[in-house]
């Protein structure tokens, strides 16, 4: 019997852990996000689905939406494109490609607060470095966190700067675990440089890929401490990305059903997009050379 | 030497254990703020001397970022049990707690309190609703019009330059921005919402009518008075846009030396003056169609949860607080109002007076300034006009539609909300 019992025993601090800290929470936002609560009183009105009603009907919701699928769309290739590429070229072990490995990796161990601070400072129009450097050269001075497009561009440049070098890290092991003899193979048959990458380089660190890919596309859906310190979801609602709304419904507004009612969308939408990718790019993902 | 060294160590342990009964006999009192750097630093003094006048009492303060991060906290700490015992409240913003039955009514406090007949008939205004008290003036404000003097005479413009209309800040906000926009100083700082308030108000307006609780977004010298700050950014560009997505960016940028004219609360006086010194020049707030400026600041609320003993302490602290000593202090270090009748008299209040010049700007004010609407649904209100001065200020929408659209907006909410 105790035998029989012993995993479990050796599971359940996790299994509890895990309970605690993502099931009860998942279970308490789905019960608070069909009711009426501002965190002050002691009553939470059972609304149904009213809360859903109020967000599909609102303007920001939609916005907020939009502005998170162009962040993705916009963010995710450029990272691991990006990325890859560096990757490729800081493979060797070698006394620099160490060093700046380490460069690259700095920004994701760096606070990201203290980087959102900094790069706003650094795109600030009329006393930013970016504008002093743009107008000495007679470039004029672009309104980088004023104007709705280049807004978006500056968190896309900010948050591929913060993430790349953990996806550089990542590839470089992928791109290591590809056995020398298949590119010495390719060398004999006589692969050009870009041929060889594409049939052997890149069908091989798709494993790799596939995994950043899933991460990447649920951090550029999470994606709140740039925006909230940066732009604060602005100008006007042009970086208001779906968890910096959330947070503006939940925390700033009081809204607690309204703003359950959105986590549990993203829930919803992040799940879904997690089966998409997997019935999509999964079954071309090849685990063995 | 073994004897010795026992009654050594049983002395220790005595004294030890004496000193740990009395460290838990003192009451503490967990109290939340709002004041950094010089204010923070101001506030730490009374503290101090609260403490030592009060050795029963503890006072655990902790700095808790601005007023919207205070109530954001507040209210996500409620349902957690996790609230201090006393806090700092915004005077617009605190309604929501106290017609959430979150904050202790004071009024029994207060009416057998001294305090109550030494206060300024303004400071005291502020902390009822309902005819019930709520919080205590702490830290009282009215906008002014921060100059910067060097600034001024590099571009020809004398200390005594008219700025009483909105025209004749144009006008000197240009000729800064014409004269020295090259070496990247702007003419004025893009106003923060307290100013933006203050001049909604000097155009013979309101966003909120404070009697009836009535909204204003709408009226036509709203929207004029909207329509002339965003023109500062969009249309004749002497104000950084770089203020109207962050505001913090633009005081900064004025005590960098880097901005003719700002419009902020006297609280920020004293920052100011460590940052600019003798080029300092404050002026009162602009009387477009009249002369109105909004009282700003906040009080100290009692959480109704916190048990009694902690209450009374609290209490004791809170009314410490506004004493004449604390506020003539206070008063002198960061350029709020004061708010104790008493304080002005005192030896620390009179040097303020004589060697801070420009401290006394918002104390002329107090005739015509006016308490704000505290309604429930103020809090809700404040948070969405930041985005639609960025849509107006940034050339994204027309003031009017935008306004019209916030007035329908904010109605819903008020209706929502039983106000």
């Amino acid at each position: 019997m105790l035998r029989k019992l012993t995993p479990y025993f050796f599971v359940a601090p996790l299994m509890i852990f895990i309970a605690v800290f993502t099931y009860v929470p998942i279970l308490t936002s789905l019960n608070l996000s069909v009711r009426q609560w501002n965190f002050l009183t002691p009553d939470m009105p059972f609304v149904g689905l009213h809360n859903y009603e109020e967000l599909f009907a609102s303007a920001e919701f939609w916005n907020s939406l939009k502005v998170t699928v162009l962040f993705a769309v916009l963010s995710v290739p450029l990272r691991l494109g990006a990325a890859l590429f560096i990757a490729s070229r800081l493979i060797r072990e070698t006394l620099s490609s160490r060093l700046l490995r380490g460069a690259f990796f700095l920004p994701s161990v760096t606070s990201t607060v203290s980087i959102a601070v900094v790069f706003s400072w650094v795109f600030a129009t009329d006393y930013g470095m970016v504008n002093a450097i743009l107008h000495l050269v007679g470039l004029g001075r672009p309104q980088w966190l004023q104007d709705p497009y280049l807004a978006l561009w500056v968190l896309i440049i900010v948050n591929t700067w913060r993430q790349l070098g953990y996806d550089i890290v990542i590839y470089i092991a992928g791109l290591q675990a590809i056995p020398q003899e298949l590119y010495d193979a390719a060398a004999v048959d006589g692969g050009q440089r870009f041929h060889v990458f594409r049939r052997v380089t890149l069908p091989l660190v798709m494993p790799t890929t596939y995994f950043l890919l899933i991460i990447a596309v649920i951090e550029a859906f999470q994606v709140f401490t740039i925006v909230n310190v940066m732009t604060r979801g602005g100008p006007a609602g042009a970086t208001d990305m779906l968890v910096n709304l959330l947070y503006e419904i939940g925390f700033e507004l009081f809204d607690i059903g309204r703003g359950s009612a959105l986590a549990v969308i993203l829930f919803v939408l992040l799940v879904g997009l997690a089966l998409l990718k997997s019935r999509i790019i999964g079954s071309k993902v090849h685990y063995e050379a | 030497m073994i004897r010795k060294l026992h009654s050594t160590i049983a002395a220790s342990a005595f004294a030890l254990f004496a000193a740990v009964g009395t460290a838990e006999a003192a009451t503490t009192v967990k109290f939340w703020h709002t004041f950094s750097k010089t204010n923070g630093e101001a506030l730490n003094k009374i503290i101090a001397s609260f403490e030592a006048a009060h050795p029963d009492i503890h006072v655990e303060a902790e700095f808790v970022g601005n007023y919207n991060d205070l109530v954001a906290k507040l209210q996500a700490g409620i349902p957690a049990r996790r609230t201090p015992d006393a806090v700092i409240l915004e005077i617009t913003r605190y309604g929501l707690f106290a017609n959430n039955n979150v904050l202790t009514d004071l009024t029994p406090y207060f009416a057998a309190d001294p305090l109550k007949d030494d206060l300024y008939d303004y400071a005291r205004e502020i902390g009822v609703i309902n005819g019930k008290n709520y919080v205590v003036p702490f830290n009282s404000s009215t906008p002014v019009l921060y100059v910067n003097k060097d600034i001024f005479a590099r571009a020809g413009l004398s200390a005594d330059t008219p700025l009483k209309t909105f025209d004749d800040v144009l006008k000197a906000a240009k000729t800064i921005q014409d004269k020295l926009g090259a070496e990247g100083i702007s003419g004025i700082g893009a106003p923060g919402q307290f100013a933006r308030w203050g001049l909604v108000m000097s155009n013979d307006s309101e966003l909120i009518d404070p009697k009836t609780n009535k909204i204003l977004l709408d009226k036509p010298n709203t929207i004029e008075a909207y329509q002339w700050m965003a023109s500062l950014v969009s249309q004749h560009k002497v104000a950084s846009p770089d203020g109207v997505t962050d505001e913090d960016k633009g005081n900064a940028m004025f005590m960098a030396g880097k901005v003719g004219i700002d419009m902020d609360s006297t609280g920020s006086y004293g920052g100011r003056k460590k940052a600019l010194g003798d080029n300092l020049l404050v002026r009162p707030m602009p009387c477009n169609k009249v002369c109105s400026v909004p009282i700003g600041g906040a009080g100290i609320g009692i959480m109704a949860s916190s048990p009694k003993e902690v209450q009374d302490a609290a209490y004791t602290f809170v009314s410490y607080a506004a004493s004449p000593e604390a506020n003539a202090a206070w008063f002198a270090a960061t350029g709020y109002l004061p708010i104790n009748k008493k304080s002005a008299a005192l030896p620390v209040a009179v040097k303020a007076l004589e060697s801070q010049p420009g401290i006394d700007v918002a104390i002329n004010s107090l005739p015509y300034a006016h308490g704000r609407a505290r309604a429930t649904f103020v809090t809700w209100m404040r948070t969405t006009e930041y985005k639609v001065w960025q849509s107006i200020a940034l050339g994204q929408r027309k003031a009017d539609e935008a306004l019209k659209d916030f007035a329908e907006q904010t109605r819903k909410e008020s209706q929502r909300t039983g106000n």
